[in-house]
């Protein structure tokens, strides 16, 4: 098994797992560094987990619902346990999302358990709420969890912080380190109609832990993430103004959703990172 | 506004889209919830709730590539997976199991929602079936026949297209798409899988072939052919014909394959 090594101040490139990435990694040995992969995935496809003989993994998850008030059973935290010891992930990177939330009807006991993360309503009360799951789901592991900003399609109700504010808030009240997807970020800033490049001045970039990048699409209005799709330029300019501050440890590609995604793309996507991390 | 209940009504409005449909209908209801109907913008909840399908069939794009490409490209697919998640909350059914199954569903759902006086849910309609005749057929094995009546040689589908839907595949593997150049015109294909060959054909057929071809089901005899065509005793030359070119091609046999009748 392959594990990520420490490697001071270098920046370590690598690929979400997905339809693609076994054959690319196998074809292409050493062109990237690790392999992030959701616990969900090791969960419900465990075999997907020998990648880790080839190489390193971090692991990623989105079941502890950081920024909801249903909290996860112990069942789950316990499976995530026991993935982070076995894949010795150097941390471990959660939605600042909600992925369950309470019953609607008073009759119903169980709670309403989604299937993709969901923004959640950006408020003091929810900044609150993510320190006190935060400081509760730590215990759980022997390595640090990250918290990944989420992509705002819609306003949620009750929101009294613009995404940014919401996500330094988190920052600043946990003392986490942050996953900044950019993707997600631009998302969120066209969205709401606010400037990218000087948005990004104002999160706590002396933070970021590691880097997501990946496609999205604009469809009925509307920005979409969209990992079927290459990154757009505006995505790479904002991470060469994170890379002009800040060394992350990480970058990631997230290019995991379509088994047709052009390799040549992937590569000079791959490329194109370790170029402005080396500039 | 309480930050759990707030969570709570759009979790449950991306579970079940339908609440969404409801809500729309009767904003007052939320107040049943202690919130303001006003603060909750259903239709962008709506939108995300047709993201969300749209992830859940990802395991789709193996066999639909095009199709997903398709939607993108034009935009469709919030609008799409927005639609088909409400309709299965209305039905009450989860998704199929398998990549299979929810290729099957999808067609269905389909079938009845585009609107196909727009060009663009025509073009999918074609592309769809045409992706999906050639992974169902992959994944079966034709037994071979034993009877003395025309019968399929192997196992078809049959599609009827208002374009050709391999022209539009290359296209769309084009950098850009321009939907306006893909030639419209009615197209009769037959999707085979001869059983012994470990690959589909497709045949592209005239009107008569294609309709013959659809109604050859191993029972019907020439004869019967040619009383359902309006025939009367003898059997048309044009009927001879167009059973020869088939059987040429192989596509049905009108005796039983001596390979078959070996084994």
């Amino acid at each position: 098994m392959k594990y990520v090594t420490a490697n001071c101040g270098a920046v370590a490139v690598g690929l979400a797992f997905g339809p693609i990435v076994p054959e690319f990694v196998s074809a292409k040995p050493g062109l990237i560094d690790y392999v992030e992969i959701p616990f969900e995935q090791l969960r419900h496809s465990p075999e997907s987990g020998s990648i880790q003989e080839t190489v390193p993994v971090i692991l990623h998850c989105a079941s502890m619902s950081v920024a909801g008030f249903v909290p996860p059973g112990d069942g789950i935290l316990k499976a995530i346990e026991r993935e982070a010891e076995r894949t010795k992930t150097p941390w471990i990177g959660e939605h600042l999302a909600f992925i369950t939330a309470e019953p609607i009807e008073d009759d119903r006991t169980q709670p309403t358990s989604l299937t993709y993360t969901v923004c959640p309503q950006m408020s003091e009360e929810t900044v609150e709420r993510v320190a006190t799951n935060m400081a509760s789901l730590q215990k759980h592991f022997n390595v640090p969890l990250i918290l990944e900003n989420s992509p705002q399609y819609f306003d949620v109700p009750g929101s009294s912080l613009s995404m940014v504010d919401f996500v330094s808030a988190v920052v600043e009240r946990c003392q986490v380190g942050l996953l900044l997807d950019l993707t997600h970020f631009l998302i969120s800033m066209l969205n709401t109609k606010k400037d990218p490049m000087s948005e990004i001045d104002r999160l706590p970039l002396e933070k970021v832990v590691e880097v997501h990048i990946s496609g999205l699409n604009v469809q009925s209005g509307v920005a979409w993430d969209d990992h079927a799709e290459p990154a757009p330029p505006l995505v790479f300019d904002l991470f060469e103004r994170v890379m002009a501050r800040v060394r992350p440890k990480a970058v990631t590609l997230e290019y995991n959703w379509s088994p047709q995604f052009p390799e040549s793309t992937l590569v000079k996507h791959l490329d194109r990172v370790r170029e402005i991390v080396r500039n | 506004m309480i930050a759990s209940r707030v969570h709570a009504i759009v979790a449950a409005g991306l579970e079940n889209p339908e609440l969404l449909a409801r809500w729309k209908q009767e904003p007052e209801s939320l107040r049943a919830y202690g919130l303001d109907p006003a603060m909750f913008d259903l239709d962008a909840i709506w939108k995300f709730a047709g993201l969300s399908a749209k992830v859940k069939h990802n395991g789709l794009r193996f066999d639909l590539p095009l199709t997903f490409r398709f939607l993108s490209l034009n935009g469709l697919e919030i609008e799409v997976f927005g639609s088909y998640a409400s309709h299965k909350a209305r039905a009450g059914i989860r998704y199929a199991p398998t990549a299979e199954g929810r290729i099957v569903e999808l067609v269905d759902f389909l079938r009845d929602w585009l609107d196909f006086d727009k060009t663009e849910h025509s073009l999918l309609w074609d592309l769809i079936r045409h992706e999906a005749a050639l992974a169902q057929l992959c994944k079966r094995t034709p037994s071979p026949r034993r009877v003395r009546v025309p019968h399929i040689a192997g196992d078809v589908i049959l599609h009827q297209m208002t374009c050709d839907p391999r022209v539009l595949g290359k296209l769309l593997r084009q950098k850009s798409f321009d939907p306006s150049r893909v030639q419209r015109r009615v197209v009769h294909l037959c999707y085979w899988n001869p059983g012994d060959r470990g690959e589909i054909c497709i045949l592209e057929l005239n009107e008569l072939g294609y309709h013959l071809l659809s109604l050859v089901d191993g029972k019907r005899a020439l004869a019967d052919f040619n009383r359902l065509l309006g025939g009367k005793t003898r059997i048309s030359k044009k009927l001879m014909d167009a059973f020869g070119e088939l059987a040429r091609v192989g596509v049905i046999c009108v005796h039983p394959r001596k390979s078959a009748a070996n084994k």
